[in-house]
């Protein structure tokens, strides 16, 4: 079938600027409905993910031989980094806390903010987003070296379930332990910021002390570590899909532990806001 | 040790030593008491306000314990639980006031004397409603800081008010007003002092004035003083005696001349009147007189009447004349 065939000699030509226009407006409509469809198969795929390591969870004698060994990796080498970043926080904070408490405010109100601030939000955030680059970044590098030198494919052909032999202990370590470290890195930022109150700031320790009793309730502890236990579970699934997805050599190696840490550490903002919204939200009112 | 033994070993003792510290550090902030070396008490509050769980106990301005318990009990009441430190004693008749602490929010309880209560009147209606219930302390809620402040707020506005006022009124022409009224007080104290000055000469005068007199009155205290003796020495002879019935006899005649005089002065106010009511018809009769009315009127008032009656009279004078002279002209006496 030839072109001359198909247009009617009847018909008026048409312009070269609607043709450019609709192009344009096709191309644009195409590239929304990629990226829909790119994000609902992400979520689609994180669902699937979470889903099977949820399922591959059954298979105990599998994972639980791992757990500890990925809750020393995870956890345990990680209390010196949560400790220290929160510590220095700690300091910061009652510095910023006494610049800013001019005049009217009493100076006991910087234990009172530092217990606040360090126990509801910046231990569990900080160290999370901290714990996000290195254990996020050192699963998705491990699990995608696996993938690219086909470790994980020798596990498949052994029957092994992957799911069930990396993912699930490293997720069930990441869980338990964040909330130990958030936790040390509670005490950790609160000692700093007692010690840089009375040694910086001329505080009292009685004076501290009752700032920081002023105004605590269990809640603001439970808060914190919930916070940090979903926070383990976050980095570590992301860091074990990242892992798990990565495709060619080291390059793609790479890539899967950068994206790893990216989307664990929006992954924490995300989840810092919707604990928010459902707990403070609903105590404010 | 194989590695995943040694690795289950490290992750088992942080986890536990990290338990012990957080749950520890956090029951070291709350104030937990394990021992129960805290004696518990118990007080009742129509309404506690933002008093909160684990906020301040003072006793005579130290912390004493620490609010341990807020529940909602029966009638309308408010239990509030307190657990005070140990061997802390509380004031006898103790009440307990809950009140802000700080402008910051933080409330506190304080306990008190019953005789220590601020003079507030809501308060003490508060602790006497919440009293009467054994081994429950009374307590009472004082003013909110805000509601103070509104209160200060307000006066600040009044006297912002006034102070406008004030400023609208002291004018230019106020003020000139006032400086000279302050230039004549001026005046008028010098004026003043210096008459004060003149009045003090002549206090000097007088008060010298008055010495001599209290002299003189002295001298005539001691004049009185001889007569009173001497009075004295004749009352006991009897001559005053007799003098005194003397004055007592004059003054009964005396009572029995005003009583006469009294009658008469009687009888002379009948006679006034009966004076007064002839001086009225007389009035009147001459009224009457003089208006024509009636025969003397008439005769009175009319000349030509005057005229006849007078030619009436000379010719009964002459008829008279001629009736002594001429009797039997007009008498006719007949025997038979």
């Amino acid at each position: 079938m030839s072109a001359p065939a198909l247009s009617s000699p009847s018909q008026p030509p048409t312009s070269p600027a609607p043709a450019i226009l609709s192009g344009l407006t096709r191309r644009a409509v195409t590239s929304v409905g990629r990226t829909v469809r790119s994000a609902i198969g992400a979520l689609g795929k994180g669902a699937a993910f979470t889903l099977g390591a949820i399922v591959s969870a059954r298979e105990v004698r599998t994972w639980a031989p791992h757990v500890g060994t990925q809750a020393r990796l995870l956890g345990v080498n990680s209390i010196p980094i949560g400790m220290f970043i929160s510590g220095f926080t700690g300091i910061v904070l009652a510095l910023l806390a006494s610049y800013s408490f001019t005049g009217a405010i009493p100076l006991y109100f910087v234990g009172t903010l530092v217990q606040k601030a360090v126990t509801m939000e910046l231990a569990p955030v900080l160290t999370g987003l901290a714990l996000a680059g290195r254990v996020g970044a050192n699963i998705a590098a491990e699990l995608g070296t696996m993938r690219v030198t086909e470790q994980v494919d020798a596990l498949e052909t052994l029957s092994f379930d992957p799911l069930a032999y990396l993912v699930v202990p490293r997720v069930i370590a990441g869980t338990l332990m964040f909330p130990i470290v958030v936790g040390l890195s509670m005490v950790a930022g609160i000692v700093a910021g007692w010690l840089a109150s009375y040694y910086l700031l001329d505080l009292s320790s009685p004076q501290f002390v009752k700032g920081m009793r002023l105004f605590f309730e269990y809640f603001d502890v439970r808060y914190g570590l919930v916070k940090a236990a979903s926070f383990g579970f976050a980095v570590a699934l992301v860091g074990c899909a990242a892992g798990l997805g990565t495709r060619g050599g080291s390059q793609g190696v790479g890539q899967a532990a950068t994206s790893a840490v990216v989307r664990s550490a929006v992954l924490i903002l995300v989840l810092d806001a919707f604990w928010a919204v459902v707990w403070l939200l609903g105590r404010a009112t | 040790m194989p590695r995943k033994r040694v690795d289950d070993f490290v992750v088992g003792l942080v986890v536990i030593a990290a338990t012990v510290v957080i749950v520890g550090s956090t029951l070291w902030v709350q104030q937990v008491d394990f021992r129960q070396r805290e004696s518990p008490v118990e007080a009742r509050f129509r309404d506690v306000g933002n008093a909160t769980v684990g906020g301040v106990v003072v006793v005579r301005g130290v912390k004493s314990g620490r609010i341990s318990g807020i529940e909602l009990g029966d009638d309308g009441w408010v239990r509030v639980r307190m657990r005070m430190d140990e061997g802390v004693k509380l004031p006898g008749d103790a009440t307990v006031l809950l009140g802000q602490a700080s402008l910051f929010g933080e409330w506190q309880a304080t306990i008190v004397e019953r005789s220590a209560l601020p003079p507030n009147p809501d308060v003490r209606r508060q602790i006497a409603e919440a009293s009467g219930e054994r081994g429950t302390l009374p307590g009472a809620i004082l003013p909110d800081v805000a509601q103070l402040t509104a209160v200060a707020g307000r006066i600040a506005d009044d006297m912002a008010s006034l102070a406008d006022r004030v400023q609208t009124a002291f004018d230019d022409s106020a003020a000139s007003e006032l400086r000279s009224s302050i230039r004549d007080v001026a005046e008028m104290s010098s004026v003043l002092a210096e008459t004060v000055r003149r009045q003090s000469r002549n206090l000097d005068a007088i008060t010298s004035d008055v010495g001599s007199g209290v002299h003189a009155l002295s001298d005539a205290a001691a004049t009185v003083q001889r007569v009173a003796e001497r009075i004295d020495s004749s009352t006991a002879s009897g001559q005053v005696r007799s003098v005194v019935d003397n004055a007592a006899a004059a003054s009964a005649e005396l009572r029995d001349a005003a009583a006469s005089l009294r009658v008469l002065s009687d009888r002379l106010s009948v006679s006034q009147s009966r004076l007064d009511t002839l001086l009225v018809s007389s009035h009147s009769l001459v009224a009457k007189l003089d208006s024509g009315n009636g025969s003397l009127g008439l005769l009175v008032n009319d000349p030509s009447l005057y005229q006849q009656t007078d030619s009436l009279m000379r010719q009964l004078r002459a008829l008279l004349t001629d009736f002594q002279a001429n009797p039997k002209r007009y008498i006719r006496l007949r025997i038979f």
